[in-house]
């Protein structure tokens, strides 16, 4: 036993002559939230439905708190949540059935339903039809389905996608909560912004492969370009706005001599984002 | 297989099937419009047959007619009795030469023209042509010119004459039956199309959970219609058990072909499409009942022909397990096919 919740090793599916996932690795520890990043169709919900249990590879393995995915299925899928990109709710039926339906499939014993809809923000909607709710109100329902068995491991695929920032932040406050409980978070996204605030770590996946795997941080500092950007006032009125690199030879001289003319009206540092980055290692934009 | 699991399904199915109000709508009142068709049908035999004739010299056997049952409506001439007939005032029209008695006293043949109504079931046709040698024989006193044998085929039915109605019931309790496989298959169509379906297939749930519940509330939702209209208009007369049992094998036959068509299905409105063609397709047996003789052989290639001919048979005519143990054998056989086909292709859509 490791401690990794996620082990995935030479993990390969292709779809007829379309190889959609290649031979990629990587591990997830317990506790982490790890973000998987990459533009549509590079692989990620493939990767993520072998993960869940919903595809057979066709080629390496998943190990998921030390079950093989594809042997062990239902050992698995008991101890994970999955929350979807786009709503399959029962609108039909009231939230609270909803979650029982659910609560009853994983078997779980000590269901409440009323306080897992309080904790999604959707007290006193209970027993509402579903098919009544706003976007925001459903989506954070499929966050409350996703953690009704206390998942050790929770998939989550745009979870905040087309939402409100009211509603975006209460998924994002609910999936800390989930780290804080100990489970270990599988997130994909094309938010650079959450992947940044949210993850211990980001993958970066490609045509198929995973191209890159670290923490934002690191990534930033070992593909970004950080910098300074100053204005600055002209004699004839205008601004002028000056960009310094930092981390380079001439950056104290350059910095010096920007102060020292006493122009400066303001001063701000910029630095690489997830998304210039991932444009640097595959000449993509992530949110296509 | 779990049975926490199997319940929780069952009742999200049932609050899907409630809540959906196009199956619900379509499901009770099918069941009310088949059972009104049956009661506004007619509940005796109309056993009298009537007869316009045109006869300038009426033979004097001939004018018995009147008197043997037949209502008879005399014409002035050949084309206003033609014109009756095509009008559909008269199934049959019988026309007398002016010279028949003469011919008779001959020892000739003399010509009978009798037309029928393109619309005459083939019963009047055949009794008509009887009278019609009948009265001859009893007129000249001359025995026919051919051999009459006859031998019947099957149960024999002399006697038995079935009302409209009752010829009507095992087309309508068929129709109830499949009424149920658009239902099905919608409700499973529209778990895939909505994705609900992936929701649960992330569970400890299997697949064989998902298909068994699906195939109870198929089954039960078919087989309790189909008891309660034959409890309605009287189908359980004889033989309830022999009832039964075919209308739960007619029930899994429907789950099986609602599992084939959720499988090639893209969305639920090609639900109805398909729907409605099996529905047209396999109700065509029900037809042969209301109508003997009308179906040919080949109407036996349609699997629900063997539903519609023993519940005919038991429901109708009393017969018993021995008479229609090969059509429960065969269609039992069908089921099983389409079932495990059923399975087969909604496990691969469902993957």
């Amino acid at each position: 036993m490791n401690n990794n919740a996620i082990l995935v090793e030479d993990l390969v599916y292709w779809y007829g002559d379309l190889l959609a996932v290649d031979h990629i690795n990587f591990s997830v520890g317990n506790g982490e939230i790890m973000g998987f990043l990459g533009p549509n169709g590079a692989g990620k919900t493939t990767t993520v439905k072998m993960l869940t249990g919903q595809l057979r590879p066709k080629g390496g393995r998943a190990v998921l708190l030390g079950y093989d995915v594809a042997k062990h299925t239902a050992e698995v899928q008991s101890r994970i949540g999955v929350c979807f990109e786009h709503t399959n709710l029962y609108e039909v039926m009231s939230a609270l059935d909803n979650l029982s339906l659910f609560s009853d499939l994983f078997n779980v014993t000590d269901f409440d339903g009323y306080a897992l809809l309080k904790r999604v923000g959707l007290s006193g909607r209970e027993k509402d039809r579903v098919s009544g709710y706003s976007k925001g109100m459903k989506q954070r329902l499929m966050v409350a389905r996703s953690i009704v068995n206390h998942p050790q491991i929770l998939f989550m695929d745009e979870p905040t996608s087309g939402l409100d920032p009211v509603s975006s932040e209460a998924i994002r406050n609910l999936i800390l909560e989930e780290r804080e409980r100990g489970a270990t978070v599988f997130l994909t996204t094309h938010d650079m912004w959450e992947a940044d605030k949210l993850c211990d770590r980001v993958a970066f996946m490609n045509e198929g492969r995973i191209v890159a795997l670290d923490t934002p941080r690191s990534l930033k500092q070992k593909y970004g370009k950080r910098s300074i950007i100053a204005e600055i006032a002209s004699g004839d009125g205008q601004l002028n706005r000056e960009e310094i690199a930092l981390d380079e030879e001439g950056t104290s001289h350059a910095v010096q001599k920007l102060f020292g003319s006493g122009k400066v009206l303001s001063i701000h540092s910029e630095e690489a984002t997830l998304e210039d980055i991932f444009i640097q290692l595959t000449g993509r934009r992530l949110s296509v | 297989m779990k049975p926490r699991t199997i319940k929780a399904l069952l009742k999200k199915d049932m609050a899907l099937f409630i809540g959906n109000r196009f199956y619900l709508f379509i499901t009770i009142l099918g069941l009310v419009v088949y059972a009104l068709v049956y009661f506004i049908m007619p509940s005796e035999l109309d056993e009298r047959l009537s007869l316009a004739m045109y006869a300038p010299v009426v033979p004097p056997a001939f004018e018995q007619l009147a008197v043997g049952g037949i209502d008879v409506e005399y014409f002035e001439s050949e084309d206003s009795l033609r014109d009756s007939v095509i009008s559909g005032e008269f199934d049959v029209g019988v026309a007398l030469p002016p010279d028949i008695m003469d011919i008779w006293a001959e020892g000739g043949k003399p010509g009978i023209t009798v037309f029928y109504a393109s619309t005459a079931a083939p019963e009047i046709t055949e009794t008509t042509t009887l009278l019609i040698k009948e009265l001859s024989y009893l007129q000249t006193g001359q025995a026919l010119h051919f051999d009459a044998k006859t031998e019947i085929l099957g149960p024999d039915l002399l006697g038995e004459q079935i009302t409209l109605r009752d010829r009507m019931r095992p087309m309508l309790v068929i129709l109830i039956l499949l009424t149920e496989i658009m239902t099905l298959a919608g409700l499973i169509a529209a778990e895939i199309q909505k994705g609900t379906a992936r929701a649960l297939l992330v569970t400890p749930m299997r697949t064989s959970d998902l298909f068994l519940a699906k195939g109870i509330l198929g089954v039960g939702m078919a087989m309790a219609q189909a008891a309660l209209f034959m409890a309605i208009v009287g189908g359980f007369g004889y033989q309830p058990l022999i009832i039964l049992t075919t209308l739960f094998v007619g029930s899994i036959f429907v789950v099986g072909t609602g599992f084939l068509i959720a499988s090639i299905v893209r969305d639920v409105n090609a639900v109805t499409g398909w729907g409605l063609l099996v529905l047209i397709l396999f109700a065509i047996p029900g037809i042969g009942a209301v109508i003997p003789g009308l179906l040919a052989e080949w109407a036996k290639v349609i699997p629900s022909y063997y539903l519609v001919d023993t519940i005919n048979k038991v429901a109708n005519y009393g017969v018993g397990w021995a008479g229609i143990a090969s059509n429960l054998g065969i269609m039992s056989g069908i089921t099983l096919i389409i079932v495990i086909g059923g399975l087969l292709a909604l496990r691969r859509r469902f993957q």
